[in-house]
């Protein structure tokens, strides 16, 4: 099969980047094969209407975000494309087992940090990079959850560089978002693409709440014996995110509560519902930790539950993720991941970093201002894409900004090389073209562990932009494990 | 069931019923005005004064005099504006299904998937189509297509939401808009008939009213094996024969049904049993209209005593709660 059939010739490939569905020699990729045999059937006309239905279908389920600066619109159609992005089971077996790798020794290390410290003690990590840390929750010092696990809950960043190597990006420790869309997505998709399902071995992907159900009841306090009473905690319709806690809430089929609708009585939480209080067993919280609980974090939080903090301490509710976690998804203590699966599981990582230079070190702060028009400069605690410079696209006046900024506060910042993102075809008004895009998978742990099936692919749908976040212009794909394995 | 989700369940139920019966209440005049005289004079702004409105003041904001005969087609698309496309007016269909898709995503948890799509489909359509208004056959066309559309909501309801709190609290804020809205669209006749007029007109038929409301064919049943064979036979009909469910003794009798399962339902109960003997204490049928007039105006008060019992339960007791 050639490209010539797959594209009718068009599709110009991006020098030094791996394309998910076509070779560099210009085939298609063998997992790609059921998608390039439809496009050469029935040609564009067919994948814009395919595009049209798919759109609709979007709309009829109600799939949406929200963006912070819309004010009354609070609703937004969620961006698909219609071409799925592909992955052999085979090689997503080894990834996903790179990502339990990761996450199982990022929650060793955060255990040690509130607890022993040997990490810091043996100087494997600096400490006073955790310890001045502002991600470093001193209330949660001295506390072990259940099975010792901090991060229950986590959407790692993945990309590709060049040679079509998955690196981690970044680990999404504190609240990651995403998964709904990733299960939307499929939805959406086997209504539109019903022939392709027929056709080809895709992995499927809707198991995920019921593990997610199951990972958040092992870490109910009252052990099985009682049926445990899960709340997804939201702070309020006009989050973001709002989208996927109702979504997450109905498919497990928990509640979904605001932080009035809990109150602390007797050391334990409760829940006002129609016919009375209830205990509170376990809260997926989907509000930064500092604001749960304006006792013990921030005092003028208005999302939080009084008390909360004092409850988890003694073991009587538990939170997912607990609080505290981010410390371990900070940029900075990201270059010191490998070290740290190194140190506690006596393992090579399965999944390479991105190179990383920490701007508080002196030499490589040097560099970093040497080459700012090469690298990509990244703020160590924000998300959502927000604060990130990536040098080559940057003004000389965004160049000087951010070498003030590096100065003033240089444990704030990280930089990376640029990374040639891997591309995949996307529906484009002139026909199929490469656009960048990266995934995130999401990782769970409680009594075991689990990956879900790919992730969410994100895509930037600006010509040559490397920006997928949603909240500035990105769209998505499904996400498509192929059976490879016979 | 979170006790705050109740009142947008009870909320979700009301406004799904309303944008049906809004949509009926329009589709009444146009029966009204099929079945008439061609020389009758259609009283517009009656449709904002039994919505509780005042319909002189709206009519003003929209420039118009409810008094200048020459203005009457401005004042029927005014009318009309008020009752469908202006996001601005609270009585509007867009308006009722804004609330109703407000309400779903508040509480999505409670809701199977299906009716969430179908209410997403039901807001998409209402927005998209209710947003120029056209003549009055195409109004007709939409208002019937509305309708329509709220029964699918209904029909998902039916067949796959779980049986029981929320469902009660679904069933009987939709049960008691009903009993309310048939009211007002009683009222849109009863004041037709009493509006002064210099032409001499002949009588609006209660026929309209049932063809609205789809109960023409059930209310000859009702007449074959019930009635004295006066016309005013339609007024006991729609008020009190509870077989019918859009008669306001059926909606009243969902509500109790529906109530007793939730809990501390004693004071509705008492309530539906006032309004029910309200309604039941005279033979209908010698009303004048005039006291007819008066008799819906009870109701109406009642129906909202009744939502405040209700709502004010799930209320004082999530404080009850805290304290």
């Amino acid at each position: 099969m050639s490209l010539e059939n797959f594209t009718g010739g068009r599709y110009p490939l991006t020098p030094h980047c791996f394309d998910e569905l076509v070779t560099n020699a210009g085939t298609v990729r063998p997992p790609a094969g059921a998608i390039a045999r439809f496009i050469d059937k029935h040609g564009a006309p067919e994948l814009f209407k395919r595009q049209q239905q798919l759109n609709q279908t979007i709309s009829d389920m109600g799939v949406c975000f929200t963006l912070y600066s819309e004010g009354a619109n609070i609703d937004r159609a969620w961006p698909l494309d219609v071409i799925p992005r592909t992955i052999p089971s085979s090689e997503w077996q080894r990834t996903s087992a790179g990502l339990k790798q990761r996450l199982t020794a990022l929650n060793l290390f955060i255990d040690d940090l509130y607890n022993q410290q040997k990490i810091l003690k043996d100087g494997i990590v600096p400490a006073d990079l955790v310890l001045h840390s502002k991600n470093f929750l001193a209330p949660c010092q001295g506390v072990s959850p259940r099975y010792g696990v901090w991060a229950n809950i986590c959407g790692t960043d993945l990309v590709r560089d060049e040679h079509g190597s998955f690196l981690v990006l970044e680990d999404n420790l504190r609240v990651p978002s995403g998964v709904s869309y990733m299960l939307e997505n499929r939805t959406v998709m086997k209504r539109v693409f019903p022939e392709l399902f027929a056709d080809s071995t895709i992995v499927p992907v809707d198991d995920y709440p019921a593990q997610l159900w199951q990972m958040l009841a092992s870490l109910s306090p009252r052990g099985d014996s009682t049926p445990p009473c899960i709340v997804v905690l939201t702070p309020g319709i006009y989050n973001s995110a709002y989208f996927e806690h109702s979504f997450l809430a109905q498919q497990m089929g928990v509640e979904l509560a605001e932080n009035h609708d809990f109150f602390v009585e007797d050391d334990l939480v409760w829940l006002k519902t129609l016919r009375g209080k209830r205990q509170v067993d376990v809260i997926y919280r989907r509000v930064d930790d500092t604001f749960i609980d304006p006792l013990a974090f921030r005092a003028d939080s208005v999302l939080g539950i009084p008390g909360l903090i004092n409850v988890w301490r003694k073991g009587k509710v538990a939170i997912a993720n607990a609080p505290g976690s981010g410390v371990a998804d900070d940029k900075v203590i990201y270059a010191f991941v490998p070290k740290i699966i190194e140190y506690y599981l006596s393992e090579q990582p399965l999944i390479q970093n991105v190179e990383t230079y920490l701007c508080q070190d002196p030499l490589e702060q040097s560099y970093v201002l040497a080459n700012l028009d090469k690298l990509v400069v990244k703020p160590a605690n924000e998300s959502g894409g927000y604060g990130i410079m990536i040098g080559p696209r940057a003004t000389p006046l965004e160049r000087e900004q951010m070498a003030a900024a590096i100065k003033a506060n240089p444990r704030n910042f990280i930089a990376q090389p640029t990374l040639n993102l891997s591309t995949a075809p996307t529906l484009c008004d002139t026909g199929l073209e490469p656009r960048h895009l990266d995934l995130r998978p999401f990782i769970l742990q409680g009594a075991e562990l689990y990956c879900s099936t790919g992730g969410l692919s994100r895509v930037a749908l600006t010509r040559g932009s490397l920006v997928v976040n949603s909240s500035q212009g990105g769209g998505s794909k499904d996400t498509w494990i192929i059976n490879d394995e016979g | 069931m979170l006790a705050r989700s109740g009142e947008n369940i009870f909320w979700l139920g009301r406004y799904l019923e309303r944008l049906d019966d809004t949509a009926r209440l329009v589709n009444a005049t146009s029966h009204l005005l099929i079945d008439s005289h061609k020389d009758t004079e259609f009283g517009w702004p009656v449709l904002l004064d039994v919505m509780g409105l005042d319909s002189s003041h709206i009519l003003k904001e929209y420039g118009l005099d409810p008094k200048d005969a020459s203005q009457l087609a401005h004042i029927e698309q005014a009318v009309m504006q008020h009752l469908i496309s202006n996001v601005e007016s609270p009585i509007s269909i867009r308006t009722a299904c804004s609330q109703l898709k407000f309400n779903a995503r508040t509480i999505r948890q409670l809701l199977p998937r299906d009716m969430w799509e179908e209410l997403n489909k039901l807001d998409s359509f209402v927005q998209q189509q209710c947003q120029t208004l056209h003549g009055r056959q195409q109004r007709y066309q939409l208002m019937t297509e509305i309708s329509r559309r709220c029964q699918m909501v209904l029909g998902s309801v039916d067949s796959v939401m779980l049986r029981g709190d929320a469902f009660d609290l679904f069933t009987v804020g939709r049960h008691l808009e009903r009993a309310d809205m048939v009211t007002r669209i009683m009222d849109v006749m009863v004041l037709q008939t009493l509006q002064p007029s210099l032409l001499k007109r002949p009588r609006f038929r209660w026929i309209s009213i049932l063809n609205a409301l789809g109960g023409v064919e059930s209310y000859h049943y009702y007449l074959a094996n019930n009635a004295t064979g006066a016309e005013a036979d339609a007024i006991d009909y729609l008020l009190s024969y509870a077989d019918f469910p859009r008669s306001v003794s059926y909606c009243l009798n969902r509500v109790a049904a529906s109530a007793k399962g939730l809990p501390d339902s004693a004071a509705t109960l008492q309530h539906v049993q006032q309004l029910q003997a309200l309604i039941n204490q005279q033979p209908l049928t010698d009303l004048s209209t005039a006291q007819l007039h008066e008799l819906i105006d009870q109701i109406q008060a009642g129906i909202i005593h009744l939502h405040q019992v209700l709502v004010g339960v799930s209320l004082s007791e999530q404080q009850a709660l805290t304290a």
